[in-house]
């Protein structure tokens, strides 16, 4: 009876909706009708596996990658961020996740403040790298995941089983086109836990990761710096000096860093720090930091490696 | 990939009252790594003349040293410094032999010219990669950052700057448009004469 | 792919080259020098396509010679990086280009200072505090960012030129192998084992 009257109603919003999503069903569309509610601004999201429309040509994946490719084509249409340096490691304790902040169009910057940790719950963060809104979007979905299962069993995720999921949840895209390398870290049960899920299904635990076009750099750095034992803010320390090797060095990555920390009790975000400060001042006077600025030429201000003999 | 983008680094000329300004950033990369942030893109040419560099980084060095050459002959054999005019179109018709495989350098040219009455005035010029010459009488830019150059020039420039406003000028046209650009950066030069 | 590092410090200049020329897949042979003595105070590390890179730096190798027998005085360190340069800068638009990247480092007795020359096959020249060549360069350039010295002994500095190495060998899917390294200060030129 109140859907009869609401058929007719033509002053309720709620028949509004319908009335609009069926003129678009007869469009060929097919949008349920929970995208047009309010579900905290989620659309489809809450509903169990979205549904997305897909290009009307018989390889929807080759299609879309020749209007996104930019490496092979840099004339093309559509260019989906990347370039970016993300890094996580291990130590005794917690997690350090450290991330640029820089998006660029070919050689133009977008942007030099995008968010590449992705704040999934309390106790667990995601990074981006590869596809921004492939990465914001299916980690937003994971978080809701990891809710969802929280209320069911009465405790929380695993590390290991949220990243599984994500990692099932992209498999499921393959060749769609989907682009993701991120890494999910965290706090359980079992102690502090970082693992890399990319869009290949690639899915590995371990100690220590970066991801992205300036991965390279940072490895460098991280790679030497770092052990089990190291106190929080050499850790920190750590994560911010590797990051801003590869903002140096990388054009694709710099602007800004964010470093979080995840200990027991769940994340805390530490800072964001300026490269070209970092590059000319350094963090300022915090336990762990040189006390000058990172740059090579700072660093090494007033030293010579001339040798003129002495007499 | 584009040969032009290749080693990156911009460069921007600007006209001020009775002086010029010549700026420009001193990345040399390989595409995405950078390799040196000392390396020089514009030349001294005569007392009066600075000329910038900016495309592929193995023509900067060796364009810098075919114009020494040829600006020493020219000294030697017209017993006289060249002027900006004619230095202009010698960079023009250098880049035209290579026409059928040019260079791949942009040229900004900076300098003051000599006037009968004794003043100085301002003299910029830029060219494309196989020499043709464009006379501005406000700014000049190329390089990796040519377009966001022009964005931030075109709202910051003004006719009659005095040396110090078209220092400050130039440098925050080039500081804000590299700042923008993936390919330019890593320290900066300015030139006022 | 090969591998090649420089770095400079208190006095000196150290050049380290990998030893392996491989060939698809296989590698041909693991104990090859890859780094040129041009003079008494002058190394130069070479690396790119097989061929082009003997041929290459035994053609400076001479020319080099040439000019001191003929002068009288070996090149300088900044006189010789620029004949090279230009050299492969006037290869790169002849028929059949030399595809060789350089490393060229020497101690210039006039100055007492080390220099080195990073150089591409395109004639690309940069003098800077410490290089690399090959995909080594991006592990190694941010790791000499932060470790580099350039008042370092020359242990020391064999010291940084290891964790570049250990660095490499750890993260580059194919490890380049052993290595060469030479050092070169104001007494001359000398091999070393790292």
């Amino acid at each position: 009876m109140n859907s009869l009257v609401q058929r007719f109603d033509t002053n309720n919003a709620l028949s509004e909706i319908k009335r609009t999503s069926a003129i678009i069903e007869e469009d060929g569309d097919n949008v349920s009708d929970l995208m047009w509610g309010s579900y905290g601004g989620f659309g489809n999201l809450a509903t169990g596996i979205p549904k997305f429309n897909i290009p009307a040509v018989p390889d929807p994946s080759a299609f879309l990658r020749l209007h996104t490719d930019d490496h092979t084509d840099p004339s093309c249409r559509i260019k989906i961020q990347h370039g970016t340096t993300t890094l996580a490691f291990r130590f005794k304790g917690g997690v350090i996740v450290a991330v640029d902040s820089r998006a660029t169009a070919g050689s133009y910057i977008a942007s030099g403040t995008v968010k590449k940790v992705i704040e999934i719950n309390p106790y667990l963060l995601g990074t981006m790298a590869g596809g921004a809104a492939d990465c914001q979007y299916w980690e937003t979905y994971l978080g809701i995941q990891c809710r969802l299962h929280e209320l069911r069993n009465k405790e929380r995720i695993s590390v290991a089983a949220a990243s599984k999921y994500l990692s099932n949840l992209v498999y499921s895209y393959k060749g769609m086109g989907l682009s993701m390398g991120t890494m999910i870290c965290g706090w359980d049960k079992t102690g502090p836990q970082v693992y890399y899920v990319d869009s290949d299904g690639t899915r590995l635990k371990g100690d220590l990761f970066s991801v992205g076009s300036g991965s390279t750099f940072a490895y460098g750095v991280l790679d030497q710096g770092h052990h089990w034992d190291l106190s929080d803010e050499d850790a920190q320390e750590l994560g911010r000096r590797s990051i801003y090797a590869a903002g140096h060095r990388d054009a694709f990555s710099g602007n800004t860093i964010n470093l979080y920390h995840v200990k027991e009790d769940g994340w805390k975000f530490i800072g964001n720090y300026d490269v070209s400060k970092m590059h000319y001042e350094g963090p300022g006077d915090i336990p762990g930091a040189p006390g000058h600025g990172y740059g090579y030429s700072i660093r090494t201000a007033g030293k010579s490696s001339a040798d003129p003999p002495t007499s | 990939m584009s040969i032009m983008e290749y080693n990156g680094g911009s460069v921007v000329a600007m006209v001020g009252k009775g002086c010029v300004a010549i700026a420009s950033d001193l990345r040399l990369g390989n595409q995405a790594l950078g390799i040196s942030s000392n390396f020089q893109k514009i030349f001294p040419i005569t007392d009066h003349i600075y000329l910038g560099l900016p495309g592929l980084a193995t023509d900067v060095t060796t364009l810098k040293e075919q114009f020494r050459y040829r600006v020493n002959m020219y000294t030697i054999k017209e017993e006289r410094e060249i002027e900006p005019e004619a230095f202009a179109h010698l960079v023009s018709s250098t880049l035209y032999e290579r026409r059928f495989g040019p260079f791949f350098i942009e040229p900004v040219m900076a300098g003051l010219t000599k006037k009968p009455s004794g003043e100085y005035k301002p003299f910029i010029a830029a060219s494309d990669l196989i020499g043709c010459l464009n006379f501005a009488k406000d700014f000049v830019v190329a390089g990796t950052a040519s377009s966001k150059l022009f964005g931030v020039a075109e709202g910051l420039w003004e006719p009659g700057l005095e040396p110090e406003d078209l220092f400050e000028t130039i440098s925050q046209t080039l500081l804000n448009a590299v700042d923008r650009d993936a390919y330019s950066g890593w320290g900066a030069v300015v030139h006022v004469m | 792919m090969d591998s090649s590092f420089a770095i400079t410090g208190k006095g000196y200049a150290i050049v380290a080259a990998d030893m392996t020329v491989s060939r698809s897949i296989v590698k041909m042979q693991y104990n090859e020098d890859k780094i040129k003595v041009l003079g008494s105070h002058l190394l130069m590390a070479f690396s790119g396509e097989p061929g082009d890179t003997v041929q290459f730096a035994e053609y400076v190798e001479r020319n080099i010679r040439l000019a001191q027998i003929r002068n009288t005085y070996p090149l300088p360190p900044p006189s010789a990086a620029s004949w090279i340069r230009r050299e492969l800068a006037d290869s790169l638009r002849s028929r059949s280009p030399y595809s060789v990247n350089l490393l060229v480092a020497g101690y210039d007795l006039s100055t007492h200072e080390p220099k080195l020359y990073w150089i591409d096959y395109l004639g690309t020249m940069a003098t800077v505090p410490f290089a690399a060549h090959g995909y080594g360069s991006y592990f190694a350039l941010s790791l000499l960012d932060r470790y580099h010295d350039p008042e370092a002994t020359v242990e020391e500095g064999l010291a940084t030129l290891r964790r570049c190495i250990d660095e490499v060998s750890k993260r580059l899917v194919v490890t380049p192998g052993k290595f060469k390294v030479k050092v070169v200060d104001k007494n001359g030129v000398r091999e070393v084992e790292l």
